[in-house]
């Protein structure tokens, strides 16, 4: 892929010039498409934590997790653009480097509060609870950044409606995949599952705000993971008993870390799509269709882990059921574009966050509808080849010492679950690439 | 493209401080840490 910005295939434009009804219902049909690949990859992403069954505490497993996320944070944006394209990115809004961080720390937290409260309640009580971010930020983007103003009431029924019966879906997939553990402490643990879905659902406050603004999500997540990894190591260190005995339990570990790293490497994909969804089609419609991770999630532990195996016939009719309920739920959103008159809303957020913060007027507009403001090309340079060259030589170093898994894995349906998200992977980011030049 | 900021204009830090919408995810990820705090 060319990482130079073709300055002859981006023309400087505004939302009046080009903000055609044609071009907006292309850029908001590639972010659900994107919200839909990201549901995919994140999916995907519980597979390699799947063959890890050391014993390790589950702190050190998020962990270990955040250090292939930071890696891979790194590694892609320098890949894909430039770090000279992300410091440029930078200069324009500095201070959204602020609240990369900011959104990055909560993640951190609300992840760490999902292990406690699954230990606590189990899963089929906690992600339900968690899983209601996507209600919360939807409120904020109705609240904060102008989404679904305007909208006429079909719009307001669909996604309201749709993210309801995700959440109604996902709450039946929650019971029926569960392992009933048994609730040790049901306040705390519903606490720290609601904590997670109000500290994940703000989590998109920052991140509407970056895209409103105009700044690209590849400029974005390098300072995200920033915050995150660096919260999780806090909470790493403060959960283990000091930096001694994390490192003793890193070490110990070492063997299963390569599959815990690459489960946050196959996370950031899916996470960089959800990135790019919240900024073409909103937190109301990107959110949701993200949230379809959980059917991929089931689809690689039934079909390629073997779980629900003779498990009995009402936990099954729970799985279809929700499977269904959710998946309808994604086709509602799906189908409820966002009109002319809603984008004016979005636009005039954007505008405010603009002028808020002195940001350049075209640099905003034209990243609005996902095109580059200037002429300037980047190309790529030594450090980003450094960067890139670092983080695989990590990763090819933990995958030299990694034992293979002690699970029994059917790997026909692994491989071909894994060419039909690869698939998917192709089609979004070509999508996204003519459609923006991953704007 | 013109990206400088007038210099009488406040800084970016301050702006950010001043900005609404700033307190609230930092008053959320306060109180989450709390919460951790109290559970574990």
């Amino acid at each position: 892929m060319n990482a130079t910005v073709a300055a002859e295939e981006t023309r400087p434009a505004s939302l009046d010039a080009a903000g055609d009804a044609r071009r907006l219902r292309t850029l908001q049909t590639v972010g659900m498409i994107c919200g839909l690949t990201a549901g995919a990859w994140l999916g995907a992403a519980e597979a390699p934590t799947k063959l890890v069954n050391s014993g390790l505490s589950p702190v050190v497993v998020s962990l270990a997790m955040v250090v292939g996320v930071f890696l891979a944070r790194w590694s892609l944006p320098a890949l894909i653009q430039g770090t000279s394209y992300i410091a440029a990115d930078l200069r324009q809004a500095p201070h959204l480097i602020v609240w990369a961080i900011l959104a990055g720390c909560l993640w951190a937290v609300a992840n760490t509060l999902t292990i406690f409260a699954v230990r606590d309640v189990g899963l089929s009580i906690a992600f339900p609870l968690w899983n209601s971010n996507s209600l919360l930020g939807i409120l904020w983007g109705i609240l904060f950044f102008g989404e679904l103003r305007g909208a006429d009431w079909r719009r307001w029924a669909g996604v309201i409606g749709g993210a309801l019966l995700m959440f109604g879906g996902a709450t039946a997939l929650a019971i029926a995949s569960s392992a009933q553990s048994a609730s040790v402490d049901a306040l705390r643990g519903v606490a720290a599952a609601l904590a997670a879905g109000v500290m994940w659902g703000t989590m998109y406050i920052p991140y509407r705000k970056a895209y409103l603004t105009g700044m690209n999500p590849l400029s974005f997540i390098t300072f995200f993971t920033v915050g995150e990894l660096g919260m999780m190591s806090v909470l790493a260190i403060a959960f283990s008993g000091g930096v001694a005995p994390l490192v003793h339990q890193l070490s110990a570990a070492r063997h299963v870390l390569f599959w815990l790293l690459a489960g946050g490497v196959v996370w950031v994909v899916g996470d960089l799509f959800q990135q790019y969804a919240v900024k073409y089609a909103g937190i109301t419609r990107g959110i949701p269709l993200s949230n379809t991770n959980q059917l991929w999630g089931l689809l690689w532990g039934v079909l390629v882990f073997g779980e629900l195996r003779g498990g009995p016939h009402d936990v099954l009719v729970k799985v279809i059921v929700g499977s269904v309920v959710m998946a309808l739920g994604a086709g509602v959103i799906a189908l409820s574009s966002v009109s002319r008159a809603e984008h004016a809303r979005w636009r005039g957020a954007a505008l405010r966050e603009g002028a808020r913060y002195g940001v350049d007027a075209g640099y905003t507009e034209a990243r609005a509808i996902g095109r580059e403001p200037g002429t300037i090309e980047y190309r790529r340079t030594w450090i980003d080849w450094l960067v890139v060259a670092a983080a695989s030589a990590t990763l090819v170093g933990f995958a030299a010492t990694a034992e293979a898994p002690q699970i029994a894995v059917h790997w026909k349906w692994a491989t071909a679950l894994a060419i039909v998200t690869l698939a998917v992977l192709a089609g979004c980011a070509l999508a996204l690439w003519r459609t923006t030049r991953f704007s | 493209m013109d990206v400088r900021r007038d210099s009488a204009s406040p800084s970016w830090i301050s702006l950010v401080l001043r900005d609404v919408q700033f307190w609230v995810p930092v008053v959320v990820l306060a109180a989450g840490l709390l919460v951790l705090r109290w559970i574990s």
